[in-house]
């Protein structure tokens, strides 16, 4: 089902380098362009459903899905959750066309164009994840996906399989377990106790095994 | 009863969902069903016998995700599975008189170019699955739960080479009448009808209820029996639960019987109850007439393109008399013959011809790599256009869609090589009214050809509707007889076989001046004379205007619609440009004089601000003057590396970086035209290959680099995205470099990264390789045994520079 999206221009203008400097006006203009594209194009589709979650040595199962979530940065992020979330969003193919097709024409357009569908699949990230969390009534942690941290990428195999998402949502990996189409996310979110606040755990920089050598940073300098 | 038999009769009824009744009988989760033909064959068995005694006519083996791609790692191989669940089915169906359907899935990845599993591997895969079926024993294929209408094919392809099988084939949408993929059910019906399946339809995604449409359409473009095997409605995101309930699950599938839909069964979340119902709902009913109306049509996956009123064939995708796009085939320059057909397609053309036919290339393989490639970024159906049998039938395998086959001839020769290949392949066909002996002189004569061609195609098997005649337009310097004799041909081909007509039409002015008007005005009497497919170059003005002018004149175009959005705008914004800025694009330029004094410093300027149009402009005024490599050394060059430095210091960002390039490479391209006119061979500053490595489909950054590298006079060799080592290094030794680039964008492919360097680095100690991508740094790069690591574009510029030209 195609939701409504948002472009943060800032998000966006980020993954192009800038940070925080104002976009020339050409710049500007791009983006505008793109971002009219985009809104026209990409049909974000997301599925989710919500598994119980127990402790066991080897990891945190997920028993009704047949999915073991190993690491210690799973365990921590999702320590005094008993149920969890699996989501997966994609902007879908016709955003990857998009991209391609563009690259064509004008290179200059089509980088900022995949910056914008980057910040794009973010937002319906964020629009999903909200909409879940009004729905359950719950506060959710945040989102926490294969190969972020040391929670193994291989994982995304189990994620695909257990929300359907070839079926449900057109995501497949390719055999080297990058998701097809390009601009997606699956993530698992855990569902916090109801009253209990979110421990305030900062921001998706903090724990990431390239912190201080990725150019994508928030961090300043 | 033969399938075939039974699908003439009346209802057909299918099973319902396997995997749900799996579960509830004890899969665990996370276990393959599939594994339980074998584990548990009694409960597999159970299923099948539960449905049968719903009602249902065949039953579909549990065999969904049986490719020995899904099953790898389970230890079980693609025969062992597919012979315990046809064995399951049989057993069932023993004495009940139900059939048994070998049940074919998806293979779960996305196909090359846009994901990574090659076809010929997705071909294998399938093709396994069906020889195991067929010596199982199962009654017929059906291939199910389909996104891509190439996998589809594939797979389509497979049973048919394979098998004897009847063959069903449903594919998957959603609400917006669409497969994930971007397919729309014309070109589905179109498509696999063509192609030889025995029923199709759709399956899985939605309930019959909001299926009904996109079953209806597929109902009006085939004369197939139509298949709806639908869910029951939707899945509650937490219980998983599906709503709609047998009752009326039956009465809305029911529905869809008015349609014309006459095979029908449940997907996920539905039950042997389900099936009770809806036979129960079917008892002593009669499927509804339907008219299919097969209009003649060609499609590409995601359009469909039925030819009814005039049809525009772009025809810029082929060498004959260009010298760069010569240039682009012999070095495999793909992107630019990519760009031709995205040009044309924003023109207004309606059908790419595509011909890649040149000596000293492998025609075949360049067919499928621009055919495939082409289809990726373009959705206009192609015309596949080659002298060559090898190339026709390469092309036709790796096209997704119904194409056009250009061209047969009155030869027989040409008739018994190529017709078949029409057929086998579900193409239509342009057939040229000349043969063995020439072009006949009368019109006459090439009507009799047309006849010719027309029963062979008949006796082949292909449809009427599937048949072109193109009765050629000869040039009219020659002989300005020619020109009548043609149309009076064409008169004669609609009034006595009433069959569509191509025409080459830019010929006719060949050799004379002004072609373009020319053109436009025998392309107006050829469709007056009942031309349907033009073959022109879309860019041209003239004959584009032409064709709108006689759609509008011969009413295809009702109220002026199209007239007026075309050239109402046109003319309003050729008003409100002059004096405007340049868009951010650079597409339009100001139209000013040309530059004369200080020209250079307009153009370093125009390519500062990154004007594209602006700098071709006065690139090809300074070109009256300047030497073309002066002007490259000492304008265009130093405006880029200007426009790097400011980028390097942090005061200009990738988008401007880039649209500098452009604005450079527009300026290049005056350059290079004007070397090719003078016949000089293109100098370049050196060579080099570049690379997304083996894992990695994030190559954007890759294509960014290259270019800038381009910009600077670099030729640069691409490979492509998820490039495996060996390939990399072939390429850097066929090409001779002595530099390789490569990016990978996610660290899980970085070890990717490491082996090709090792391998290169000992197959090639001369050649040096520079790396790039997001999660590298300088140190990592040095890690893994690179020479150099590229932050940015520009500074690969600098490597390039100082790899390729220290010792130049």
């Amino acid at each position: 089902m195609a939701e409504p999206f948002r472009i943060d221009r800032k998000e966006a203008l980020r993954y192009l380098g800038l940070r925080g400097q104002e976009p020339d006006a050409g710049t500007a203009a791009l983006l505008e362009r793109a971002a009219g594209m985009l809104l026209e194009t990409a049909r974000p589709r997301t599925v989710w459903k919500t598994f119980e979650l127990r402790e066991t040595e080897e990891g945190l199962l997920l028993p009704t899905a047949g999915l073991l979530l190993t690491g210690k940065a799973i365990r921590r992020h999702l320590c005094g959750c008993t149920r969890c979330i699996l989501m997966a969003a994609t902007l879908g193919l016709e955003t990857d066309r998009l991209v391609l097709r563009t690259q064509l024409g004008s290179m200059a357009l089509a980088a900022v164009l995949d910056a914008c569908a980057s910040a794009a699949v973010e937002d319906v990230c964020n629009q999903l994840c909200a909409g879940i969390a009004r729905q359950l009534e719950r506060t959710l942690t945040f989102r926490f996906s294969p190969g972020y941290g040391d929670l193994p990428l291989a994982l995304q195999q189990d994620f695909i399989r257990s929300l359907d998402t070839p079926r449900k949502i057109g995501l497949t990996l390719t055999e080297s377990c990058m998701l097809a189409p390009q601009k997606s996310v699956t993530a698992v979110l855990g569902i916090r106790p109801p009253g209990e606040a979110m421990p305030r755990e900062t921001d998706s920089c903090a724990g990431c095994n390239l912190r201080g050598r990725c150019s994508f940073s928030r961090d300043e300098g | 009863m033969e399938i075939r038999e039974k699908l003439k009769q009346g209802f057909l009824i299918l099973d319902g969902a396997m995997g749900t009744m799996l579960q509830q009988a004890g899969l665990r989760p996370g276990e393959r069903p599939e594994l339980m033909s074998l584990t548990h064959p009694e409960v597999v068995e159970g299923v099948h016998r539960a449905y049968i005694e719903s009602g249902s006519d065949v039953v579909y083996t549990n065999t969904f995700g049986a490719n020995a791609h899904k099953l790898a790692g389970t230890g079980r191989t693609v025969e062992e599975i597919v012979a315990a669940a046809v064995g399951c089915a049989k057993r069932a169906a023993a004495g009940t008189g139900c059939l048994v359907a070998l049940d074919i899935g998806p293979i779960g990845e996305l196909l090359e170019p846009v994901g990574t599993l090659s076809p010929d591997a997705a071909y294998a895969l399938f093709r396994e699955q069906v020889e195991a079926g067929v010596r199982a024993g199962a009654d017929l294929i059906s291939i199910e739960t389909m996104s891509d209408l190439y996998e589809a094919k594939l797979a389509l392809l497979a049973a048919k080479e394979c098998s004897r099988l009847p063959v069903f084939v449903t594919m998957t949408f959603e609400e917006n009448g669409r497969t994930f993929t971007g397919c729309c059910p014309s070109a589905m019906a179109l498509t696999l009808e063509a192609l030889g399946a025995d029923a199709i339809g759709v399956n899985c995604s939605l309930g019959p209820e909001k299926l009904r449409p996109i079953a209806g359409e597929i109902c009006r473009w085939t004369q197939l029996p139509v298949i709806l095997k639908a869910n029951a409605g939707l899945p509650d995101p937490q219980t998983g639960e599906y709503h709609v309930s047998p009752d009326q699950f039956a009465e809305e599938a029911a529905a869809c019987t008015q349609e014309g839909v006459r095979v029908l069964g449940g997907c996920c979340g539905t039950s042997p109850d389900y099936i009770r119902q809806l036979r129960s709902r079917l008892e002593g009913k009669k499927p509804a007439e339907r008219k299919a109306e097969n209009p003649p049509a060609v499609c590409s996956a995601e359009r469909t393109v039925a030819v009814e009123g005039v049809r525009v064939i772009g025809e810029r995708i082929n060498p004959t008399g260009k010298k760069r796009f010569k240039e682009a085939l012999l070095q495999g320059d793909i992107g630019y013959i990519l760009a031709q057909g995205v040009s044309q397609v924003n023109a207004g053309a309606d059908l790419l011809d595509v011909n890649v036919g040149l000596p000293g290339i492998d025609e075949p393989a360049m067919m499928v790599q621009v055919v495939r490639r082409l289809q990726a970024v373009c959705d206009a159906p192609l015309q596949l256009d080659s002298a060559n049998p090898q190339a026709l039938a390469a092309g036709l395998r790796a096209y997704s869609g119904k194409p056009v086959v250009n061209s047969v001839n009155g030869d027989p020769k040409t008739l018994r090589a190529i017709l078949p290949l029409v057929k086998k392949y579900g193409a239509a066909v342009v057939g040229l009214t000349l043969d063995e002996d020439g072009i006949p002189a009368t019109a006459e004569g090439r009507l009799a050809i047309a006849r010719r061609i027309l029963d062979a195609a008949l006796r082949e098997g292909i449809r009427r509707e599937d048949v072109y005649i193109d009765c050629l337009t000869l040039t009219v310097s020659v002989d300005a007889s020619e020109a009548e004799r043609t149309l009076e041909a064409v008169r004669l081909v609609k009034k006595e076989l009433g069959l569509r007509t191509v025409l080459g039409v830019s010929n006719v002015s060949f050799g004379l001046p002004a072609r373009e008007q020319l053109g436009a005005a025998f392309l107006t009497l050829a469709l007056g004379s009942g031309l349907d497919l033009p073959i022109l170059n879309p860019n041209a003005a003239a004959m584009m205007g032409a064709v709108a002018s006689y759609r509008l004149l011969a009413g295809q175009d009702p109220g002026a619609a199209r007239y007026l959005a075309e050239y109402g705008q046109a003319v309003q914004a050729r008003a409100a440009s002059a004096g405007t800025a340049p868009a951010a694009s650079g597409q339009t330029g100001s139209a000013g004089p040309a530059a004369d004094g200080g020209g250079r410093e307009a153009l370093e300027g125009a390519i500062r601000s990154g004007l594209d149009a602006e700098s071709r402009r006065l690139a090809e005024a300074l070109l009256r003057e300047s030497d073309p490599m002066e002007l490259v050394e000492r304008c265009l060059i130093p405006a880029l590396d200007q426009v790097g430095e400011r980028f390097e210091k942090g005061k200009i960002f990738l988008p401007q970086l880039l649209q500098s390039a452009q604005a450079a490479q527009a300026a290049f391209d005056a350059v290079r035209d004007r070397i090719a006119q003078s016949g000089r061979p293109a100098v370049g500053r050196g060579t080099l290959v570049v690379a997304t490595v083996k894992g990695d489909i994030h190559d954007i950054g890759k294509n960014i680099v290259k270019v800038i590298l381009e910009n600077y006079g670099f030729r640069v060799i691409d490979l492509g995205r998820d490039v495996p080592p060996e390939r990399v290094v072939d390429a850097a030794k066929e090409h001779r470099v002595r530099l390789v680039g490569l990016s990978a964008l996610m660290t899980t492919t970085l070890p990717g990264m490491e082996e090709t360097i090792r391998q290169l680095h000992k197959e090639l100690p001369d050649c040096r390789v520079f790396v790039g991508g997001a999660v590298l740094t300088e140190d990592y790069a040095k890690k893994i045994g690179a020479d150099y690591y590229a932050r940015d574009a520009k500074r690969s510029v600098d490597i390039a520079r100082a790899v390729l030209e220290q010792e130049n």
